[in-house]
């Protein structure tokens, strides 16, 4: 009778975990062992016949100067923000920890740009940074400083720059929240003894608050360059990828391959090298971080 | 002393609330010039509108369907965070309950999915939805965000071991039966969880742009920020009422925002300090 019960209970509980179990091979393990095999394939464009064709596609790909380009965009814009959001959201949070009045305005003011779509948030900035008049940085710069429009979205430097830039706006605020958890659950006393051992601020904030703050370093650089690898929306809605493909992003190569040109096997390729890049980002950083955690303890 | 600390928080004051003014400062820009005629608005960008026109709300309202792209927005957000979270709290349950080798391997092989960008399983999906007359559908688009379920099991997996389960033990001793424990006891019991999981997977379907721009084609299937994103087009010249449309797909994501703000701080903090 007991048996019977438990055996049940196996197998209910088995059901239970059965719908995820399918999402899992639907949407995740075919389609990666799918992408994998026609990125070894000619599959799709002209041909009708599929055959192997061993890297030819990878090769393909590297001899491509609009996947080179979004490629390295993608890269700096990953690291770039990645790095300019660090920087400047751990002070913001240090800050945000002090008691000051306005607070609350202080914080939900911060984070709200991280709520909108980024699409949005690009189609915002397209006005805020447009050449004529209502692009209102450029009217401003104008009046002050008698300076002809700045083109902030058609050269390719500025282009590049405005995009990382408008990246910073929109998480720097969520980030410094996530910084701000942590520094919240540091005990005080650590504080106290540093100052009954009569240490300087700047030694309370270099050898309490920043080594302390090591873990949520890796978590946030972790999401920062992952979420930054897949960049999409924002560059669309910005620029358009433009001006020429000075900030096309591996995403809109993988969707222009893969999908509007149906050269699968090539769009494919490009999405295995884009995995295989995710995936070393994602050991180096939390070996790298992790180690660095353990040392700063 | 005492006046020295008082003397610094005010500083710290005026200097934290200009950033978050300069922050804050683009939707200022767009809101006010949403109430502004083309003229004015060329005039003086940054001003406070003269007179509250409505004007640009009715014309953007009267030539673009933006309830349309809301309904259909509201439609897929609320069924794929649905089933999000039914199916992750499901698997976590099933997972917690079965402490043994197989358990532990699936929970290791669910987690290489979450390395996985859609980019990467964008095109073999897309070469099923056309099999399957699932392209130009929003069920096809619930279909993708309920890939969201294995993070959102991840998250409540997480949560369901920081809690006692000798309640589950007790009911279990009492006779009570899996699927009755599980809707009876764990989803009360794991209700705090499964409203972050729920807040920060609702921003993530609504916001979300690449899904929609691949798979979605007529119009009437829009979600309000493909919307936004295809008309734009055909303001180019009209700014004032360009910028109403982003006003306008702002509002929804606002309100819940204001709404559902202490929650999704609490969150934050929460899934930070663990994970």
């Amino acid at each position: 009778m007991l048996v019977s019960t438990r055996r049940r209970e196996q197998v209910t509980t088995r059901l239970f975990i059965l719908p995820l179990a399918i999402v899992f091979v639907a949407l995740f393990a075919i389609p990666v062992a799918r992408s994998l095999y026609f990125s070894f394939t000619n599959f799709g464009g002209y041909s009708t016949k599929v055959s192997f064709i061993g890297f030819a596609n990878y090769t393909a790909l590297f001899s491509n100067p609009t996947v080179l380009t979004g490629l390295s965009f993608t890269l700096v814009y990953a690291i770039g923000q990645a790095l300019i959001v660090t920087v400047i959201a751990i002070p913001l949070a240090i800050a945000l920890n002090r008691r000051f009045v306005g607070r609350n305005f202080v914080r939900a003011a911060l984070f709200f740009p991280a709520v909108p779509s980024a699409v949005i948030l690009g189609l915002v900035w397209t006005f805020i940074l447009a050449p004529i008049s209502m692009g209102v940085v450029n009217s401003v710069l104008g009046e002050l400083f008698g300076v002809g429009p700045v083109p902030w979205l058609s050269t390719n430097l500025l282009a590049r720059l405005s995009v990382i830039g408008v990246g910073v706006w929109s998480q720097v605020g969520w980030h410094a929240m996530l910084y701000l958890a942590y520094l919240q659950s540091i005990p005080t006393d650590y504080y106290d003894a540093a100052d009954v051992d009569g240490a300087s601020s700047m030694q309370r904030l270099f050898r309490i608050t920043v080594p302390l703050l090591a873990p949520a370093m890796t978590v946030s650089i972790v999401l920062l360059v992952v979420f930054g690898l897949q960049v999409y929306a924002l560059p669309l809605a910005l620029t358009g990828g433009g001006p020429g493909y000075a900030t096309y992003t591996m995403s809109q190569t993988i969707i222009q391959l893969g999908i509007s040109n149906a050269q699968y096997g090539q769009g494919a390729a490009l999405s295995i090298l884009f995995l295989l890049m995710v995936a070393l980002v994602l050991v180096v950083q939390v070996t790298i971080l992790r180690r660095r955690e353990a040392r700063l303890r | 002393m005492r006046r020295r600390s008082w003397v610094n928080r005010l500083a710290t004051s005026v200097v934290m609330i200009s950033i978050a003014c300069t922050v804050a400062f683009p939707f200022y820009y767009i809101i006010v010039n949403t109430f502004k005629t083309q003229q004015q608005t060329s005039e003086s960008p940054l001003g406070l509108p003269t007179s509250l026109s409505l004007t640009n709300y009715k014309n953007v309202w009267d030539n673009i369907p933006v309830l349309q792209s809301f309904e259909n927005t509201l439609r897929v957000t609320v069924l794929s965070v649905a089933f999000m979270l039914l199916l992750g709290s499901m698997a976590a349950y099933g997972i917690v309950m079965r402490k043994n080798r197989a358990s532990r391997r699936i929970h290791i092989v669910l987690l290489l999915a979450l390395a996985v960008p859609f980019q990467v399983t964008l095109i073999p999906i897309y070469q099923a939805f056309v099999k399957f007359h699932l392209v130009d559908s929003l069920n096809g688009l619930v279909i993708i965000y309920t890939g969201g379920a294995i993070f959102s099991y991840f998250l409540i997996q997480g949560y369901m071991q920081t809690i006692p389960l000798e309640i589950i033990e007790a009911a279990r001793i009492d006779g009570c039966g899996t699927v009755r424990m599980y809707w009876r006891i764990v989803i009360p019991l794991i209700r705090p969880v499964l409203v972050t999981v729920g807040i920060f997977q609702t921003i993530w379907v609504w916001n979300d742009f690449l899904a929609p721009t691949v798979f979605i084609i007529s119009p009437q299937n829009y979600t309000l920020v493909l919307q936004a994103y295809q008309s734009v087009g055909e303001y180019t010249t009209n700014w004032p009422a360009f910028m109403t449309l982003s006003v306008l797909s702002l509002i929804p994501i606002t309100i819940f925002f204001l709404l559902m703000q202490r929650h999704i701080v609490s969150g934050l903090a929460a899934g930070a300090v663990k994970g």
